[in-house]
């Protein structure tokens, strides 16, 4: 597979007077990829239009190499999610799967084959042969996610996959898609909920109002992201000693005493963790118990750069 | 008193509707809503071109009497007009009417009406405002505008004098046409989440009956069965309002039983349909 | 696994599958079956009523079933039944989806978009016929024995069907085109076939062409036999084209709406409501 999964140039779309996106250039390479957004955000435009659903009002999008609009054989090797909750409710999970692949020109048992091996790859084949219309939620979604890949696509775009899932189908469906990522398969997961895609993926596209704010590793983002300090929890059994040493330190902007710790905010995390081993290795500062950084995380980028 | 500000929640301190009234918010809602649609703007306007064809006949009349011989001014030019507007009526009614109902049922949204303090009567009561409002403005409001033009034109209500049923006929037979229009339209929109499937539905029984009413003609020879057709018994009832002789030979109790028992009908359909939670047998 | 790349005829197939039972397992079935089982209704009373002694009058003389069949064929199938149905399948076959947003589906396939409007016009057919012809032999079988003969009027009844299939055919892809190109296809499907068509049937002049009808009612008496009720309606309508004529332009108008159909859910975008 190339180095990229699918890149957008000077993209944009807008319905009427309201922009759904707005100038976006972006390149994604193979593997897992979350785009991340509040609500409104841009994030199903932006699916739409790499899903060939929409058409670009400027700009040009292509998957896999190719541009989408109008391309439908690009679909042999596209699997697609979508957020809606709609179906053929009259049919079983098990029809349902194997019309829709029969699509991609297999021929009956075949498509059985391939409908079974998706069923019970999002483990639904108990229930394979029940109505749709009978299905929990929890089901439908993972008989979406069947249809989505079946015909074994190389690029997997789900859209809110974990939406109306228990807690227990969440952590099934994440590590479904961890494994489906170790077989190869490149995907491009949507959602507005930080720690599940921080459960999946270091790797992130985060949009807000039309626009892309931040591609890449989550933690080279961070670390990227100047104008917020790094905040640092530091636990220990001499808050005030610890406190009295930072102060000294001209790479500590700002610490805060909590019971039985010390929150330091620093512009230079580096050196700011190497003389805190430096001080620790001294004893100059008593007995450090924890250190943690509760801002080096997708919700801090997500607040900091949203938010901003 | 605190020189900060409370800035929490406070309740509404304002004046409320009376109960009983929350019917003109949806009614005002759903009036406003088809104002902005252009489509529909065009459609009220090109209902009005029959009302600028009759004023120009009676204008022509006015001037030249003796076009009168083939265009007469008389209690059937109105009764006529206000048949003609039928069609428009027909076109209003699936455009305005048959999303009225279905659209709050594909959204979900009769169950957020009716937790709010809203009786059934008043939820159905507004959106049949709504109906009734348009359908008066392609018959009622024109006819009305045709009276006065007539009798500006005339100079004097000396058709009138000599024709006094023409106006209460007016008012009447419009009234007759629109609520029932406006009740079977409402009916079928409770019926279905789907405003093409009411649309069709409406078309159904309106030309069904229609033709079933020429079958049966034809088979038996004799128009004693327009009962079937509800323009036909809307037309019969008009006649007799505007004292012209009868189109059909139904009996004008049976077109006005036919009328009523549609209006009755549609009233219990609404009545079981538009309820804020589904039975489940 | 190399499946190969599914053509127009295979997609169009493969979506006829998925939306047939779709639509024949839909209330739209039961408006459907409504539709053409009143005139059923209506055979079944009139047969009773003839059964029990009460004569068929028709404009002041008698009437025969014949007669009265060919009567029915026209105002109940040919000028309501057929464009009412098709109005309502053909200006919904890609609406429909979009509205209940499993179209996303389908186009998220390697298959033609235009196959999808193909397929879901096949299924369309499928089911319009094999309920709507049916109820036309059932009202032959009741009505046409009334001082008339079975077999004298089989081959009539084989050119109705086929009249009526094809009406079906022809409207269905004109509004199938109404349905992929207008925002109002409904609205604007009625207001043809109740407004337009039935307008300019009755004027003289070149505005009757551009109607399905004027097409449709030259096939007409040809194939029933004079002195029957074609022949009355006949009388009121002047200008009547030829079989040929007929065939050639309802056959034209047929490929162009849907191929017309089928490039432009191709070329649009479907907004899906959120």
């Amino acid at each position: 597979m190339s180095d990229v999964i699918f890149e957008a140039e000077h993209l944009s779309k807008w319905y009427g007077q309201v922009i759904g996106l707005n100038d976006v250039t972006v390149s994604v390479p193979p593997g897992i990829t979350g785009l991340l957004g509040p609500n409104g955000a841009g994030k199903s435009t932006f699916m739409k239009l790499i899903t060939g659903q929409l058409k670009p009002s400027k700009g040009s999008v292509r998957v896999l190499g190719e541009p989408i609009w109008g391309n439908q054989d690009l679909f042999f090797r596209i699997g697609f999610c979508p957020e809606q909750d709609a179906f053929y409710d009259r049919m079983t999970g098990f029809e349902w799967v194997t019309a829709l692949v029969r699509l991609n020109g297999l021929d009956d048992a075949a498509a059985r084959a391939a409908a079974e091996r998706a069923l019970t790859a999002v483990d639904l084949m108990d229930a394979a042969h029940k109505r749709i219309g009978a299905y929990s939620k929890g089901m439908r979604q993972r008989v979406k996610l069947a249809q989505s890949l079946v015909h074994d696509p190389d690029l997997l775009i789900l859209d809110e996959p974990l939406s109306g899932m228990d807690p227990l189908g969440r952590r099934k469906t994440i590590r479904m898609i961890r494994d489906w990522a170790k077989q190869g398969k490149s995907l491009l997961v949507s959602s507005h909920i930080l720690h599940e895609i921080e459960s999946m993926t270091a790797n992130i596209l985060l949009i807000n109002n039309g626009r892309i704010l931040a591609e890449g590793n989550v933690h080279q983002i961070r670390d990227l992201i100047d104008e917020h300090p790094h905040t640092v929890y530091v636990r220990t059994d001499d808050p005030r000693g610890l406190a009295r040493a930072f102060l000294a330190r001209a790479d500590v902007i700002s610490l805060r005493l909590e019971p039985g710790a010390v929150v330091v905010e620093t512009g230079k995390p580096d050196e700011f963790y190497t003389s805190l081993t430096e001080l620790v290795a001294s004893g100059a500062a008593g007995t450090v118990e924890e250190v943690t950084s509760p801002d080096d995380n997708l919700q801090a980028v997500f607040k900091y750069l949203v938010k901003s | 008193m605190s020189p900060i500000h409370d800035q929490s929640y406070r309740r509404y301190q304002g004046t409320r509707l009376p109960l009983g009234r929350s019917w003109t918010v949806i009614a005002g809602a759903g009036i406003r809503g088809m104002f902005a649609r252009k489509l529909f703007l065009i459609l009220l306007v090109l209902a009005w071109i029959p009302f600028i064809v009759r004023a120009v006949q009676i204008y022509a009349v006015t001037m030249y009497p003796q076009a009168g011989q083939i265009l007469p001014i008389d209690a059937s030019l109105f009764r006529d007009f206000i048949e003609q507007q039928s069609i428009f009526v027909f076109f209003i009614s699936i455009y305005v009417g048959s999303g009225l109902i279905a659209n709050d049922r594909r959204a979900n949204a009769l169950q957020i009406y009716l937790s709010k303090p809203l009786l059934r009567t008043e939820y159905i009561a507004g959106k049949l405002a709504v109906l009734l409002f348009f359908l008066a403005s392609v018959t009622l409001l024109p006819a009305l505008m045709l009276v006065f033009v007539e009798v500006g034109f005339a100079a004097g209500f000396g058709l009138h004098a000599a024709n006094p049923q023409i106006v209460p006929a007016i008012i009447l037979s419009s009234a007759i046409r629109i609520t029932v229009a406006s009740f079977a339209m409402l009916a079928l929109s409770s019926l279905s989440k789907s405003t093409r499937y009411v649309a069709v539905l409406y078309t159904g029984v309106i030309f069904f009956t229609e033709a079933m009413y020429g079958v049966l003609t034809f088979i038996t020879g004799t128009t004693a069965v327009a009962w079937v057709s509800l323009g036909a018994n809307l037309d019969q009832v008009s006649d007799a309002l505007f004292r012209q002789p009868a189109g059909y030979d139904t009996p004008l109790v049976v077109s006005a039983f036919v009328l009523v028992g549609l209006v009755i009908l549609s009233v219990s359909v609404l009545e079981r349909r538009v309820r804020g939670v589904e039975i489940v047998s | 696994m190399k499946p190969k790349t599914p053509g127009l005829w295979y997609g169009a197939m493969r979506v006829f599958d998925v939306s047939l039972a779709e639509m024949l397992w839909s209330r739209r079935t039961v408006f459907m079956a409504l539709v053409v089982g009143l005139p059923v209704l209506l055979s079944v009373v009139v047969r009773g009523l003839v059964e029990l002694g009460a004569p068929i009058r028709a404009m002041g003389g008698a009437a025969s079933g014949p007669v009265v069949f060919g009567l029915m064929i026209w105002v109940f199938f040919i000028r309501f039944s057929v464009p009412v149905l098709a109005v309502f399948y053909g200006t919904s076959l890609i609406a429909d989806e979009v509205e209940d947003k499993t179209i996303t589906y389908l186009f998220s396939r390697p298959i033609p978009r235009g196959a999808v409007l193909l397929g879901k016009y096949v299924a369309y057919l499928v089911c319009t016929v094999f309920v709507v012809l049916p109820a036309i032999v059932l009202v032959w079988l009741l009505v046409v024995p009334i001082e008339g003969s079975l077999g004298a009027g089989f081959t009539g009844l084989l050119t109705d069907l086929g009249l009526v299939a094809l009406g079906l055919t022809v409207y269905g892809a004109l509004f199938a085109l109404a349905g992929a190109v207008l925002k109002r296809p409904l609205l604007i499907g009625l207001i043809f076939v109740f407004g337009w068509e039935n307008f300019v049937l009755l004027l003289p002049g070149s505005l009757k062409y551009f109607s399905v009808a004027y097409y449709l009612q030259g096939l007409v008496p040809h194939t029933m036999p004079g002195g029957t009720a074609m022949s009355l309606i006949q009388s009121i309508v002047r200008d009547v084209p030829s079989l040929a004529e007929s065939l050639v332009y309802l056959g034209l108008i047929e490929a162009l709406c849907l191929w017309l159909a089928m490039r432009a859910v191709t070329n649009r975008e479907y907004v899906l409501e959120q």
